[in-house]
């Protein structure tokens, strides 16, 4: 516990809250009303301040769990590939014996390889309602080789997954050229690394696609404050599932990358925030820290160049919201991840612990590594202008080969991807939408027409229509189509679904999400959900499409962070471009104000409820008449 | 809390809805739309806490200059700055104005942000205005007007959630009508230095809480109650009493210590229902503390002195004021000075206390001061010192060191040397006297509000009033002259205690002259240096700063014992 406390600055010890809950809760299964107030008392907290954090992150228990506790992804790619039946399923086998528990979880970020579930700490993938049972009884995972890159593909980051010949010990890595970038760049000034990763064009690779350089040289040269370089490991964007290949099976990289960054920064202590639900990876992590530290390619005057830098793990505990940088220093500091307004906290001036900070993404970190390498000039070359380097893309839902793919960006494109790379629809099935970046962007209808513009290589710009199969998957392609690269995760439906219930799934991962800290979101993912909810059910109105729709409208753009356009987007989108189906669930002709007597359960069952005028004041009227009102 | 004193302030200049006004630097947006005359509705923007901007009730458009190739602002045909307006709607509660920004407050698409947000708070609130106390002072209620749909579009159940919750044991919590604006929980990190407030779980399912081995309960809790928005934070004293718009409600202070808190009474038909703090920043910010706000309650006692009595054949009879007056005067002319001792008391106002020194120098006594009241005070607001007039008390000469001659005096009425005693609003029994020796005193003369042991004793009783049934002035630990404003009328024959010293006044001296309250100050202020110039009406709703208060005329000096033995006695009438 202490050396858990020591990982955070003297009088920060606040921070050390989520790690001793995890400590608590791994030791006693769960976290007792005792264990709030050791916890609060170790940390000299009040215990409503513990009791915060045990109640927002849907990781911590406040009741034992089972000796095995099974927790099912219950988010898009996995639904859609039956999680709901696995879900029935574990409930039975729990449901006959007391040892095992079974807890209905937001998405585990394997979406590739839904659907998923995770027994205690492992996780299992492609799990069907018959497998679970041999899985429950033996828990013996079963590893399936990982696919031969694609030859659209061009591996930069990737090049190590799924290698056969590859293991994540140091050794391995260092024979393979590993930490010569760390080197190289420790001979750089900070302004020259800088600079480079400037010229390369790098963009932020966790959603909102900021230039990396640009926000490094936020932090002033002269910074008095300690300066703090953060890893945002939270993957948790539905469809996303690159960083967990990146944490779990090449982790010296992304180590190499962090440090290089942070050299760049002048940040002496680094964290990675990695999710809850990757306890594997936090401990592959951990294991690789202290590797190079043997090493001393960290720690104090690493490689005798005289630049000190930690790097220490922080374990989220299942909370999407931590993924927004601002909600993640709040989480970090030890407090409910409530995004913060900026205006004033920008991270950069006003991070953690009120210093200046930067956040970057797993995958922008290691991208970092192959500039130096590369230069940054020569990394520019990769993809197209403002839109270099590769990226990962993440392909899940109604594909025949879902997975990974790291591509040029921009030279693929959304028909190579999906018939070439992903091996296409299902047989007898057709493209009918799909989601380009993460759950949060907008859907694209498989018969749409984008005007894009072509940028041409003088410089000079044509618009062109395009189908979808024509886009481009990079992040101008994608945002002038009305939708975003955001996180790279390709979410592809098919001609079976149906769009009400795509779009239910999607709103109850919001609603469950939300920090609730701002009134539009709060209110509104919720609201959104149960309007879905009832129309899924059978009781949807007229009103219902232009009421969801309104009520994004009015949460996008109005919230403290973007998780507003997050949960706004799927629902104005999909209403906006598949309106018939909404109207095909939304024909009960009651109107609201709902009579007195009529519940949303009573909507449902189709009770014969009398349309009738709203009932009127007869003296309101006669006033009205007589003109005294 | 006095005031941050900065630097004098450099001026801004803003367009607010087309205008350009001037604003120092510093200002918040939101404090400068309300300064230029257009209010931004909020809920969570205290401007005594933190802006945590989780409400969104106050998103404005907010632009900047264009700034031209040269750095500098484009200017526009009045020679004003071109407005670069952003496109999405801010929050103007954590902003401050800069220059050449521009605000529209009542745009279409500000006007849709706040009806958004309405609706959005409304959905999950019950409908329960008829049976809430907040309505009539609820911002959901004031903003609805304004803002609100006429009807509902919400089908859905609502989110339920604990009603009827004890935080404390002074606050009640209704989390379903909470709007999670967390003004209270800044309120306790912020102000009461006491973390004991949260929230628990998630998104719209968020429910303020306290943890269930640690309540609600410092000092200051209550003021959680005053600046919750809504109906969800109530006063376990004040729920279901009272619709606050019947209330009256009167602008005063808080006399339960030196502090001073200014204050509102919300009082109905002479029945006060509720004190609540009033907004000063010399003296108390916007707060007070529970242990003063709650001190009404002894105003409306059963055992309020409603009319004079005077000893007749050993028993206390009620009489009119005007026997009983001469029957006092008489009884204190039997006396020689150095008979006499007057008990006076630091909660009495400054011209009760003038009075009261005037009746000592024309009786000769020399035997006077007040009690001390203390108590454990803290760093907030609560002064060691519950008097609140002790610093009146030293300015009208009434004493130099509160409480340096009780004991004397006690030892004097023990030793049978002190016969005459006159206690005004103060309790000889907590002073170390016994109720024999108090029977045993020729005269015992008490003004008090409430019956108690001792006034039983006496040889006349003065039934006087509260501190919320007349007007006067103290002093509080600062040196700060406050005014206190009549709310409720004293209860039967009880008189305010000014007019009833005045009588006295008069029939020991046979003067006159002395009609109100204004004459009394206008006495004190030609006679006291500190008060020069100053009249009730001056000192204002907010008070008035005294300067060189400690420079207090020549204190009172304690007799010795040859004058008392010189001092000749002889028989009153009381006894």
């Amino acid at each position: 516990m202490q050396a858990a406390i020591a990982r955070y600055p003297k009088d920060r010890q606040r921070s050390a809250a989520m790690p001793l809950l995890h400590l608590w809760q791994e030791h006693f299964g769960f976290i007792s009303d005792a264990g709030v107030n050791w916890i609060a008392a170790k940390l000299g907290l009040q215990p409503i301040n513990i009791l915060e954090l045990v109640t927002f992150y849907p990781m911590y228990r406040q009741q034992p769990a089972g000796r095995k506790h099974i927790r099912v992804c219950r988010t898009l790619s996995c639904a859609m590939a039956g999680s709901y039946d696995l879900m029935q399923r574990a409930r039975e086998i729990a449901a006959g014996d007391p040892n095992i528990s079974v807890e209905f979880v937001e998405c585990l970020a394997s979406c590739g390889t839904a659907p998923v579930c995770m027994i205690d700490d492992e996780l299992h993938e492609n799990v069907d309602p018959h497998s679970i049972v041999d899985l429950v009884r033996n828990q013996q995972p079963i590893v399936r080789p990982r696919p031969e890159p694609h030859r659209l593909e061009h591996r930069l980051i990737f090049k190590n997954i799924g290698r056969r010949d590859w293991k994540i010990d140091i050794d391995t890595y260092v024979a393979d050229g590993g930490y010569e970038q760390l080197k190289k760049a420790l001979t750089m000034s900070r302004a020259e690394i800088i600079n480079e990763v400037k010229t390369s064009g790098l963009r932020g690779r966790g959603g909102a696609g900021f230039p990396c350089g640009v926000k490094w040289s936020f932090i002033k040269p002269d910074e008095k404050k300690p300066v703090y370089l953060i890893c945002n490991a939270d993957e948790s964007e539905p469809g996303t599932f690159k960083d967990r290949y990146i944490i779990h099976e090449d982790p010296h990289q992304m180590l190499e990358g962090m440090l290089i960054s942070a050299y760049a920064v002048n940040a002496k202590t680094a964290y990675i925030y990695i999710r809850g639900e990757f306890p594997e990876g936090a401990q592959i992590l951990e294991n690789a820290i202290e590797e190079a530290r043997a090493k001393n390619f960290l720690g104090q005057n690493i490689l005798g160049k005289g630049f000190d830098c930690e790097i220490y793990i922080h374990r989220g505990a299942g909370a999407y919201i931590c993924g927004e940088e601002t909600g993640l220093i709040e989480s970090l500091e030890g407090k409910r991840a409530y995004p913060r307004i900026k205006p004033p906290y920008f991270p950069a001036v006003l991070g953690l612990y009120m210093c200046p900070t930067i956040v970057n993404n797993v995958e922008t970190l290691c991208h970092v590594k192959h500039i130096i390498a590369m230069g940054g000039a020569q990394y520019a070359q990769l993809g197209r202008p403002n839109n270099t380097g590769t990226r990962i893309v993440c392909v899940s839902g109604d594909v025949q080969r879902p997975g990974y793919f790291e591509i040029e960006v921009g030279k693929v494109t959304m028909g190579q991807l999906i018939y070439e790379m992903a091996g296409g629809t299902k047989p007898g099935r057709m493209l009918k939408a799909v989601i380009p970046g993460g759950s949060s962007a907008k859907v694209l209808r498989a018969d749409e027409r984008f005007k894009i513009k072509d940028r041409q290589p003088d410089g000079s710009t044509i618009e062109r229509e395009m189908f979808i199969d024509e886009l481009p998957m990079d992040f101008d392609s994608l945002a002038a189509a009305g939708s975003m690269a955001g996180s790279g995760g390709v979410i592809v439906l098919d001609d079976s679904r149906d769009m009400v219930w795509v779009l239910n799934n999607i709103n109850e991962f919001y609603a469950h999400e939300s920090c609730g800290q701002c009134t539009p979101c709060r209110e509104g993912s919720l609201w959104m959900k149960k309007i879905t909810d009832r129309m899924m059910l059978g009781g949807g109105v007229v009103e219902d499409p232009k009421t969801l729709k309104t009520i994004g409208d009015n949460i996008a753009g109005r919230t403290i962070c973007a998780f507003g356009e997050a949960c706004a987007w799927p629902t104005q989108s999909f209403v906006e471009k598949f309106p018939d189906e909404f109207a095909a669930r939304a024909k009960k002709p009651i109107p609201p104000p709902l009579p007195p007597e009529l519940t949303p359960e009573e909507l449902i069952e189709d009770r014969q409820v009398p349309v009738r005028p709203l009932a009127h004041d007869p003296g309101w009227e006669k006033a009205g008449a007589a003109g005294t009102i | 809390m006095p005031n941050e004193t900065t630097s004098p302030p450099q001026s801004v200049n803003v367009q607010i809805d087309g205008v350009w006004h001037q604003f120092p630097k510093g200002t918040r947006v939101i404090e400068a739309c309300e300064q230029a005359g257009k209010y931004v509705p909020r809920y969570c923007y205290h401007k005594k806490l933190s802006s945590p901007g989780n409400c969104r009730m106050c998103l404005i458009e907010m632009g900047m200059p264009k700034m031209g190739p040269d750095r500098k602002p484009e200017l526009g045909g009045d020679g004003k700055p071109t407005i670069n307006w952003m496109p999405r709607p801010q929050i103007c509660c954590a902003q401050d104005v800069s220059e050449g920004m521009g605000v529209r407050t009542t745009s279409p698409l500000v006007e849709e942000c706040r009806r958004g947000v309405m609706e959005f708070l409304l959905i999950n609130h019950p409908l329960d205005c008829p049976i809430c106390d907040q309505a009539g002072e609820c911002r959901l209620q004031e903003f609805s007007v304004e803002y609100g749909n006429q009807g509902s579009r919400f089908l859905e159940n609502k989110v339920k959630k604990p009603k009827n919750v004890e935080l404390g044991p002074r606050v009640t919590l209704d989390d379903e009508r909470c709007i999670l604006c967390s003004r209270c929980i800044r309120f306790c990190q912020e102000i009461a230095h006491d973390d004991v407030l949260g929230f628990i779980d998630r998104g719209s399912h968020t429910v303020l809480t306290a943890h269930p081995g640690k309540r609600l309960e410092n000092n200051y809790s209550l003021n959680t109650v005053d600046i919750c928005p809504v109906g969800a934070l109530t006063s376990t004293d004040f729920r279901f009493k009272m619709r606050v718009w019947f209330l009256k409600e009167t602008k005063s202070f808080c006399t339960s210590c030196a502090t001073g808190c200014n204050t509102l009474i919300g009082s109905r038909e002479d029945v006060i229902h509720r004190q609540t703090p009033r907004e000063n920043n010399d003296v108390n910010s916007s707060w007070m503390c529970d242990y003063g706000r709650l001190k009404f309650k002894y105003v409306d006692s059963d055992r309020r002195l409603l009319e004079p009595r005077v000893l007749q054949n050993d028993k206390l009879t009620a009489t009119d004021w005007k026997r009983a007056i001469a029957n006092v005067a008489l009884q204190l002319k039997h006396f020689g000075g150095w008979n006499i001792a007057i008990i006076a008391s630091g909660r009495m106002t400054n011209e009760e206390m003038w009075l009261t020194s005037r009746i000592a120098k024309s009786l000769g006594t020399q035997w006077i001061d007040i009690v001390p009241h203390r108590g454990p005070g803290d760093d907030i607001l609560l002064s060691e010192d519950r008097n609140p007039n002790t610093n009146g008390a030293k300015l009208l000469g009434l004493t130099s060191e509160p409480g340096a001659m009780i004991p004397k005096m006690v030892e004097a009425i023990k030793s049978g040397s002190l016969r005459a005693l006159v206690v005004l609003c103060e309790n000889p029994l907590e002073l170390g006297l016994t109720a024999d020796e108090l029977r045993n005193l020729p005269a015992f003369i008490t003004m008090s509000i409430s019956q108690n042991e001792s006034t039983d004793l006496s040889t006349a009783v003065l039934p006087s009033s509260a501190f919320a049934e007349k007007r006067g002035s103290m002093i509080n630990g600062d040196g700060r002259l406050q005014r206190l404003n009549r709310a409720v009328r004293p209860p039967g024959n009880a008189r305010d205690d000014w007019e009833i010293l005045r009588d006295l006044l008069q029939a020991l001296t046979d003067s006159n002259g002395v009609y109100t309250i204004d004459d009394v100050f206008r006495q004190m202020s030609e006679a006291i240096p500190q008060l020069a110039g100053l009249s009730l009406t001056k000192v204002g709703d907010l008070g008035l700063q005294l300067v060189n208060i400690d420079e207090s005329p020549a204190p009172p000096r304690a007799p010795k014992e040859d004058d008392i033995e010189l001092a000749e006695a002889k028989r009153p009438p009381g006894r």
